[in-house]
């Protein structure tokens, strides 16, 4: 009862010094906005993409260049790997699951003559990566083992593709043209777009299209299918494909399911004993240097969470501060201003308590508007985030249901927290003091 | 100026509101040094130049469809014969990638075969003879390549050609003696001698981004043109004709040949387009710091004003009583000017410490560059200046309070 | 209802004890009207806000209605004076942002009334007053003396047992000091306890009892003849 009381005494206040009142609204009001709208990009971009595996699906690294050129990384090996490693690991099968990776550039020729060819994100994958990632599936599924080990012409297509090529229906079991050759369809996707791109930060930065298209690994190496991404040598590859499949340059990206510490630990000792072969056979003239991250360690090695991101969001929270400094002095002036009232209300039995409520909740009051005003300038900044970032990230910045309940949430704590000195001072006030009529 | 010691004295009685101006003023300097600097480090990104003559330009990026990788030689030809009878047209060429196009290649550069290390790293532009003319890029010594010279290539198949043109800042780098025109160097990590037959002013590499900045104008023309699923074309149009070049040229290509993917996004940009897009990020953060920067100043000023034009209603009877004393409005103006400047100098000393503080925790975290002192010097002085402009109005208001105040109670 | 027995109050500075009052001894019981009076800085007005519990005391015993409060705590404090005390100051003390309604009600809204009793109270408050039909208007709306009967009203609408009073009609012109005069003196006949400080000798004459303070004790008017003179021509001028 009292908390409403309070609560009406704290809107009628606001109406009391519109100038002041209005400096605090918008002081409370660009602070929190700037701090959310910096915050929705940087929620977006440290996102965890798949939250219930991400301690279980690993990347592991084997350098395959030697301590010279790792020194120029702080010793990390290169962050992909060379055709021979990979297929060395997905012959050794010591995962629970696994799959090398690559993207490629098939274009899409469609059926219906009218239409140009369309190119879509698309990777090689082998049949284990649709359990690993838990791919969504709106029709059919992924391909089996025995595709891989076939080298087939399947495919599974996204829901967007399917939606352009077949109107939507279900369209497992027919044919789509790659390149001029036909792929059979086994599974359409439901709309899969983990944020970030975490199988393949490397040739993405991290975000990105959703993939449209996968083929099995196996069948793009046959069709040499030159990698769409990045290809890092450190010497010369020699000439053709392959040479350069060959070669120890890098563009596979490898993923390992390892469901259990023991696992990731098993396959971490396989890893390194992998690379001490190398060593003995003569393939590597080095110790051997090799990593396994998981997802988050992964996203984190890769610095898929922009330097803008992280610049703005600091840059920010200490505009939040000066903001919240700002507050501080006009609540103190605020509410000094009206020690005659607060000496009023002491002499006719308001203990200390019952001011430090009165005032802290006309704060909250305060923040509570300065925080609607957060929100449509959150609103205005979230619109102004295109300015600053990629297409690819900033549409992930969006202003949803718990955007709204934070920005409130803040601007309402801050400005209490704001208030603790002013509303401290305001229950210091000796009544007899005040209402002494000098 | 004689009043400092009792503004001291008063002051000390109005301990937290003086604290709260004093770290605003400090906070914000803090911060509008580090925004401002941020700024300036974009804008110079910003103006770099690419070495291209940038007006009439159009980019058009290609996949072929349906064709081995081996076979897209002539098709590439015939698109560039294409483009180049186009009515506005002026030359045009097909190249593996250009300045701020954001993928290339890149490469170790030496002078001697033998050294384990190359010297420094270079781009890798695969062009023709109409390479200058269609860029615009001045050449500064020797010669252009020659028809002749040109030959196709499988892109796993490169070596370094026997002739490349570099950029000047690549040959300074590799003869410091400005003799490399004529010499003999070592591209691509191989022991394939390239002979350096023309030195061009300037050409950037395709990145942007802040790992490439110790090479970014190192570059190497070689007269190849690759085979392979995809290729860029650059276009430079006859002045004034930019815009109707950038519709006939697709509808051109694709009348030549439909088995062909020219990307909706970023397929066919003009090199306005290209720029503003490679640099979006960087100019978006200079606009971020801005509006930061300016809300930020607007905020401490206002809040000056709000605390200044308190401290003025508590003291409207104090001040009467000085008034009634003998103090002229003058005496008052300059007392709360005087005030405010000396929790402003209180402030910036602080602030300077945390500007210098908060760069150096920056540069550890991030790639930042060290911040200029000149930037921590204009901060104070903007700041001081600030103070001083907020004060004024409340410190007027003070000045006009009438000598009667003195003998009003309450 | 209120005894004070060799209270003290000292103010401390850097520099000065001052002894605002000392070996301060008084007795007014239930239902007394009692006029405490003295030159300025004699100390009346604080023992008015020693009285009502707003400021604390240095030495001494102080018991309000039978109950010592020097051990209170703030909140034991605060609630006494909500239950207990009506205050009326001379400066009125209204709040500003708050209508002669939601000013009366501010201290039954602390003693945590329901609403239909705290308007049946303020309204009954205002009646008594004659104020009833300014409920709406804001302070700076009325007149001085409109303005003290609404503070009155705040003061009787919590029913206190003891009202204090501080040169209640020093702001007030002679017509507006009568009307809220006599209504004091009608509270008081309806069987409230009254102390009022007041200089104003007539004023004082009115109450049942005078009380004099100078220098921080109370002295017996009587017996000292520096004062004789004054107290009997503020007789005569009572009786006149």
């Amino acid at each position: 009862m009292m908390f409403a009381y309070y609560f009406q005494l704290g809107l009628r206040s606001l109406r009391k010094n519109p100038l002041l009142t209005a400096l605090m609204v918008m002081a409370i009001g660009c602070g929190v906005a700037a701090s959310m709208t910096t915050y929705s990009v940087f929620r977006a971009t440290s996102n965890n993409p798949i939250p219930g595996k991400s301690s279980q699906l690993y990347v592991p690294l084997i350098d395959n260049w030697g301590p010279e050129d790792a020194a120029q990384n702080k010793g990390e090996p290169p962050d992909a790997m060379s055709y021979t490693d990979a297929m060395a690991l997905m012959r050794d099968h010591r995962a629970r699951r696994q799959t090398a990776l690559y993207p490629v550039a098939p274009s899409v020729i469609p059926a219906d003559a009218s239409m140009l060819p369309v190119r879509e994100s698309s990777y090689a994958v082998y049949a284990d990566a649709f359990p690993m990632f838990d791919v969504p599936f709106l029709y059919g599924g992924g391909w089996q083992a025995s595709d891989d080990a076939a080298h087939a012409p399947v495919v599974v297509i996204g829901r967007a593709l399917n939606d352009k090529l077949f109107r939507g229906v279900n369209s497992v079991g027919r044919e789509i043209n790659l390149d001029g050759r036909n792929y059979r369809i086994t599974g359409v996707m439901d709309t899969w777009d983990p944020q970030p791109l975490f199988f393949d930060p490397v040739n993405t930065s991290g975000f990105g299209d959703p993939v449209q298209l996968f083929i099995p690994f196996t069948r793009a190496i046959d069709l040499k299918m030159a990698t769409n991404g990045n290809n890092n040598c450190n010497k010369h590859s020699g000439e053709g494909w392959d040479a350069w499949i060959r070669s120890d340059c890098v563009w596979i990206e490898y993923w390992a399911e390892l469901p259990s510490v023991a696992e990731a630990n098993a396959f971490r000792q396989y890893l390194h004993g992998y690379a001490a072969e190398q060593q003995r056979s003569g393939r590597f003239t080095w110790a051997p240097n090799v990593r396994l991250y998981d997802v988050p360690q992964w996203l984190e090695h890769e610095k898929v969470v922009p330097q803008e991101a992280k610049v703005s969001l600091l840059v920010s929270l200490g505009f939040l501060l000066i903001c919240l400094v700002n507050t501080v002095g006009l609540l103190l002036a605020k509410f000094m201003r009206r020690a005659p009232e607060i000496g009023v209300r002491r002499a006719l039995g308001a203990s200390r308590k019952e001011i430090y409520a009165q005032f802290l909740i006309e704060a909250g009051t305060v923040g509570l508007v300065g925080g609607v005003v957060g929100l449509l300038l959150t609103g205005v900044g979230v619109f102004g985030v295109t300015l600053v970032f990629d297409p690819d990230i900033a549409r992930l910045a969006t202003l949803n249901g718990s955007l709204i309940a934070l920005t409130l949430l803040v601007a309402v704590l801050a400005t209490v927290l704001a208030a603790f000195y002013p509303t401290w001072r305001a229950a210091q006030v000796q009544p007899a003091w005040q209402l002494k009529s000098n | 100026m004689l009043q400092i010691k009792p503004i001291l004295v008063a002051l000390k009685r109005h301990k937290a509101g003086t604290l709260l101006i004093a770290l605003q003023i400090a906070l914000t300097l803090a911060i509008v040094c580090n925004a401002l600097f941020i700024i300036q480090q974009r804008l110079d990104r910003i103006a770099r130049p690419t070495g291209l003559d940038e007006t009439n330009l159009l980019t058009i990026q290609n996949r072929w469809v349906g064709v081995d990788d081996e076979k897209t030689g002539s098709l590439v030809r015939a698109d560039v014969q294409a483009i180049r009878e186009l009515p506005g047209v002026e030359d045009a060429i097909s190249i593996n990638s250009y300045p701020l196009r954001g993928g290339g290649w890149l490469t170790g550069v030496r002078t001697n075969p033998d050294a384990k290390k190359s010297e420094t790293h270079t781009t890798q532009y695969f062009v023709d003879d109409h390479a200058l003319a269609t860029m615009g890029v001045k050449l500064v010594a020797g010669r252009n390549f020659r028809s002749d010279e040109i030959t196709e290539i499988d892109p796993k198949a490169v070596v370094s050609a026997p002739q490349i043109i570099v950029t000047k800042t690549l040959a300074d780098k590799l003869f410091p003696d400005g003799s490399a025109l004529g010499k003999v160097v070592y591209v691509d990590d191989g022991t394939q001698p390239s002979t350096i037959i023309g030195i061009v002013e300037r050409l950037g590499g395709p990145w942007n981004s802040t790992w490439s900045d110790t090479f970014l104008d190192n570059a190497v023309l070689e007269p190849y043109q690759l085979t392979g699923g995809g290729t860029s074309y650059m276009i430079r149009s006859k002045p004034g004709q930019l815009a109707a070049v950038t519709r006939s040229v697709p509808e051109a290509l694709y009348k030549l040949n439909r088995m062909r993917v020219i990307p909706s996004e970023r397929g066919v940009r003009t090199y306005d387009v290209v720029r503003s897009q490679a640099y979006k990020s960087d100019r978006g953060m200079a606009i971020l710091m801005g509006v930061v920067c300016l809300v930020l100043l607007g905020i401490t000023a206002a809040g000056i004003v709000g605390l200044t034009s308190f401290w003025v209603g508590q003291r409207r009877k104090q001040i009467g009583v000085r008034r009634a004393l003998g103090a002229t409005q003058r005496d008052i103006l300059s007392y709360f000017l005087t005030e405010n400047l000396l929790i402003g100098i209180g402030g910036v000393v602080v602030g300077a410490l945390l500007a210098i503080g908060m760069n150096l925790w920056l540069v550890t975290q991030f790639e930042m560059a060290r911040l200029s002192l000149l930037y921590v010097l204009a901060g104070v002085v903007a700041l001081l200046l600030l103070g001083q402009g907020a004060v004024l109005a409340p410190a007027m208001r003070a000045s006009r309070v009438p000598p009667v105040e003195a003998t009003r109670s309450v | 209802m209120l005894k004070m027995t060799h209270l003290s109050k000292v103010y401390r500075t850097e520099v000065v004890e001052t002894y605002a009052l000392r070996d301060f001894n008084i007795n007014v019981n239930e239902g007394e009207f009692v006029a405490v009076t003295g030159p300025s800085g004699s100390g009346k007005t604080t023992f008015l806000t020693i009285a009502g519990l707003l400021e604390t005391f240095t030495g001494g015993q102080y018991h309000l209605d039978g109950v010592e409060v020097s051990n209170l705590n703030d909140n034991e404090r605060s609630r006494i004076r909500n239950e207990k005390i009506g205050f009326i100051f001379q400066a009125f003390n209204l709040i500003p942002d708050l209508n002669v309604f939601d000013n009366v009600e501010v201290p039954l809204r602390y003693r945590g009334m329901k609403a239909a009793e705290r308007k049946e109270r303020i309204m009954n408050a205002l009646e008594r007053v004659g104020l009833a039909s300014r409920a709406k208007h804001y302070p700076a709306e009325l007149s001085g003396g409109q303005q003290q009967r609404v503070a009155i009203a705040r003061a009787l609408a919590g029913s206190p047992r003891l009202l204090l009073a501080d040169e209640p009609t020093g702001n007030l012109d002679t017509q507006m000091a009568r009307g809220v005069m006599e209504l004091l003196e009608e509270i008081h006949r309806e069987g409230a306890t009254i102390v009022m400080v007041t200089h104003d000798p007539e004023l004082a004459a009115r109450a049942q009892r005078n009380v004099h303070i100078i220098d921080g004790q109370v002295v017996d008017l009587a017996e000292d003849p520096r004062f004789h003179h004054a107290v009997t021509s503020a007789r005569a001028n009572t009786t006149a």
